[in-house]
């Protein structure tokens, strides 16, 4: 039933035949309510006369139960409870690779959409989310201790056996293969370049200051107090570098 | 199960397709009927109507120069320093891309996993005499991360974005250089695209501007206490599309019998499509320029196929967590197309996470039904390390093949490249490093370090490399 506003939002929320628990309302707005606030809402859905464009040229609704225009209509329509329903694991099946905001006539950006939509799963501390970034953590660790999302040392056959026995054409250690590459910079293992002290401090900071680390400190506690303690000794090492130069 | 009639599509008896209603039923068109019936399609996919017919466009960079004319940003410039050439984007809209001067800006699935990418590269730019510089005070653009988790926000990258071309500013300062020396030269395609969307948000919202102006003032990188925006965002394979008849001037290996595919990056192309080099002489401007028009340059064949438009299936979490979907979506939409349809001998791409996959993700396919053990092998790398290759550079000390895992020594062949022996000698030149060698380098490593740790503060001066027979240092 309406509730007489000039609101599209239903009071009743829930399917009638589920035995899964009715969510409530008063959650399903906060989570709208947070996709809604993002300054990108507004230039990412600009309307939809569900013409399908998106979901024709989506490489993932190839695999996936998903559709890029179920995802803007649920948004366009303000139907909380389906959007609800899709952060569970629809909105994780997108690949990114914004197709269909290269196609969509209204200029909307599902993929970007969706982006915010992954946001709110994280800020919100979804179990859908942290299931489905519990592999990611890797790439987290090293992101935000060094600076670099990826580094030699991730790429092995242990972790991708189904790349096959190829990764490596010349059988070197990895140490000595990274010394062979003429730019200085990518002589490491651990990092996929040299990065500076000031400059992973200075990432550390934008991760503070921006509420990163509060999201991760959300899905991944554990995580986190690695990452907060790595970072801890860096930026005792950078303020001692600091300190050094002022004697 | 499903069964095939021998067109590659299944048969009435077979299992159907899913996501239709009860009401669908097969139009059993011929080839030729169907060939018709989806021509007009075709024929709107193929051109650029679906980026072009769009209202609402607007050139982000008129709000740039207002915004600094009302004293709220500083502009980086592309000044005549950077020897910039002029090119066409996707509306006929200038874009100024510099040429020398410039900050690499590096790539971590590059640099970590694909290294011959950015070498060949630098390469490159040490043949045609290029000034540049490749530091240490850069972090990744965090875009990969972003897009595969969720973890970050448009604050966050706004910031990283303004951090890491606020270095590409002052960068010189180290060897004695004025501000704005250098210009940033973006390798990754994710970084490119990402980066361009943040410019377009920065430029659109006070807001964000003013919170992200309290982090870069606390980082210490603020000009005049304003952000700095820069002019252009460059991606390196528009330096190679402008310089491309500069490199065609050192080519040494003949690659007309080389039939090849390109395959263009979602997030170069997709995001910020007004922003993209278009040009009539390539391909009737019919695709993105960069890459088709170098390797035209060079004298390969570009071969056209019908999944041009497809991502690779990289999916940024996908390629992590949802491998299945990765792999086939990469043997089933691009490497299979490629090699039946175009009977393709390379895929040239221009992005990181696309050459990870392509060519990551070919062994796998000999287990998919129907292969019989046999799978799809396609030589797959950027258009850079296709580049140095036929203007000579070393398979292994430079384009640095062996981290590919698909068959490049097939393309090696056809190009005539003794690759068995380089192989040998770059096994002895590990050796050498092994027992104490110094390893050749493409510059002055002193200069990779502009502050901090390791940093001496010395005046240096830029020199490139000679260009010289190997490009290497001497």
């Amino acid at each position: 039933m309406a509730d007489g506003s000039a609101s599209r939002v239903q009071d009743f929320i829930g399917d009638p035949v589920s035995e899964k628990p009715v969510v409530p309302r008063a959650k399903l707005e906060a989570i709208f309510q947070d996709i809604q606030a993002d300054l990108r809402f507004d230039h990412q859905l600009n309307g939809c006369l569900n013409c399908g464009i998106c979901t024709a040229t989506c490489p993932a609704a190839h695999y996936y139960d998903f559709s890029p225009r179920e995802i803007v209509q649920l948004l366009w329509t303000e139907n909380l409870e389906g959007i609800y329903d899709a952060m569970q694991e629809k909105i994780w099946s997108c690949a990114q690779c914004y197709t269909c905001a290269a196609r969509c006539p209204f200029e909307n950006s599902p993929g970007g959409l969706i982006m915010l939509m992954r946001e709110v799963a994280i800020k919100h501390q979804m179990q859908s989310a942290k299931d489905v970034l519990r592999p990611f953590s890797r790439v987290m660790l090293k992101l935000i201790s060094t600076g670099n999302q990826l580094a030699p040392d991730m790429i092995n056959p242990q972790h991708f056996p189904d790349w096959g026995p190829n990764i490596s054409k010349v059988d070197a250690p990895l140490k000595l293969l990274r010394k062979a590459i003429p730019m200085a910079t990518l002589n490491t293992t651990e990092t996929a370049w040299e990065v500076n002290l000031k400059t992973s401090v200075e990432l550390y900071t934008i991760w503070e200051m921006t509420g990163v680390l509060d999201q991760l400190e959300g899905i991944d506690e554990n995580l986190f107090d690695v990452i907060t303690d790595i970072m801890g000794e860096k930026r005792e090492d950078w303020k001692d570098f600091l300190k050094d130069q002022e004697d | 199960m499903t069964t095939d009639n021998g067109q590659g599509r299944p048969t009435q008896a077979a299992e159907r397709f899913t996501g239709h209603g009860s009401e669908w039923k097969p139009a059993h068109l011929s080839p030729g009927e169907a060939a018709t019936a989806t021509a007009w399609v075709e024929q709107k996919i193929d051109r650029r109507s679906m980026l072009t017919n769009k209202d609402r466009v607007k050139d982000v960079r008129d709000v740039m120069w207002q915004l600094e004319k009302d004293g709220q940003i500083v502009v980086h410039r592309v000044t005549d320093a950077h020897k910039p050439v002029m090119v066409k984007t996707l509306y006929g809209w200038d874009k100024k891309i510099p040429t020398n001067q410039l900050w690499h800006h590096k790539s971590c699935g590059q640099c970590g996993n694909i290294p011959g990418y950015p070498v060949s590269l630098l390469w490159l730019q040490n043949k045609l005499g290029i000034s540049y510089l490749d530091e240490t005070d850069q972090t990744s653009c965090t875009a990969w991360n972003y897009h595969g988790s969720g973890i970050g926000n448009i604050e966050s990258l706004a910031a990283v974005f303004l951090r890491n071309f606020h270095q590409a500013y002052v960068s010189g300062k180290a060897q004695g250089l004025d501000p704005g020396h250098f210009y940033p030269l973006v390798h990754c395609g994710t970084s490119f695209g990402n980066y361009k969307e943040v410019r377009q948000y920065l430029m659109l919202s006070a807001k964000l501007r003013e919170s992200v102006t309290k982090i870069l003032g606390k980082l210490g990188r603020l000009v005049d206490g304003k952000l700095l925006i820069p002019e252009e965002v460059v991606h390196y394979s528009e330096w190679l599309h402008v310089m491309r008849r500069d490199i065609q001037k050192h080519q040494v290996i003949d690659c007309a019998q080389v039939r090849a595919t390109i395959h263009p990056a979602c997030h170069v192309y997709k995001m910020v499509p007004e922003d993209v080099i278009y040009d009539d002489d390539v391909l009737d401007g019919n695709r993105v320029a960069v890459s088709t028009g170098l390797v035209q340059t060079l004298g390969a064949q570009v071969i056209d196929y019908k999944t041009w438009y497809d991502c690779c299936g990289f999916g940024f979490r996908h390629i992590i967590s949802e491998r299945e979907f990765t792999r086939s979506f990469a043997i089933d939409r691009k490497i299979k197309v490629a090699v039946e349809e175009a009977k393709s001998d390379v895929m040239i791409g221009h992005d990181t996470g696309c050459i990870t996959t392509l060519d990551k993700n070919q062994w796998i396919s000999k287990a998919q039904a129907g292969n019989d053990g046999k799978g799809y092998e396609l030589p797959v790398m950027a258009d850079c390390q296709f580049a140095a290759l036929v203007c000579g550079a070393d398979p292994y000390r430079i384009v640095q093949t062996h981290w590919h895992a698909s068959p490049i020594e097939n393309l090696l062949d056809k190009l005539g490249i003794d690759w068995r022996t380089k192989k040998v000698e770059f096994e002895a030149y590990l050796a050498t490093i092994q027992k104490g060698a110094t390893p050749d380098q493409l510059y002055d490593p002193r200069l990779r370090i502009t502050s901090g740790p390791g940093f001496k503060p010395i005046k240096r001066e830029v020199i490139p490399p000679p260009p010289g027979s190997d490009a290497l240092m001497p």
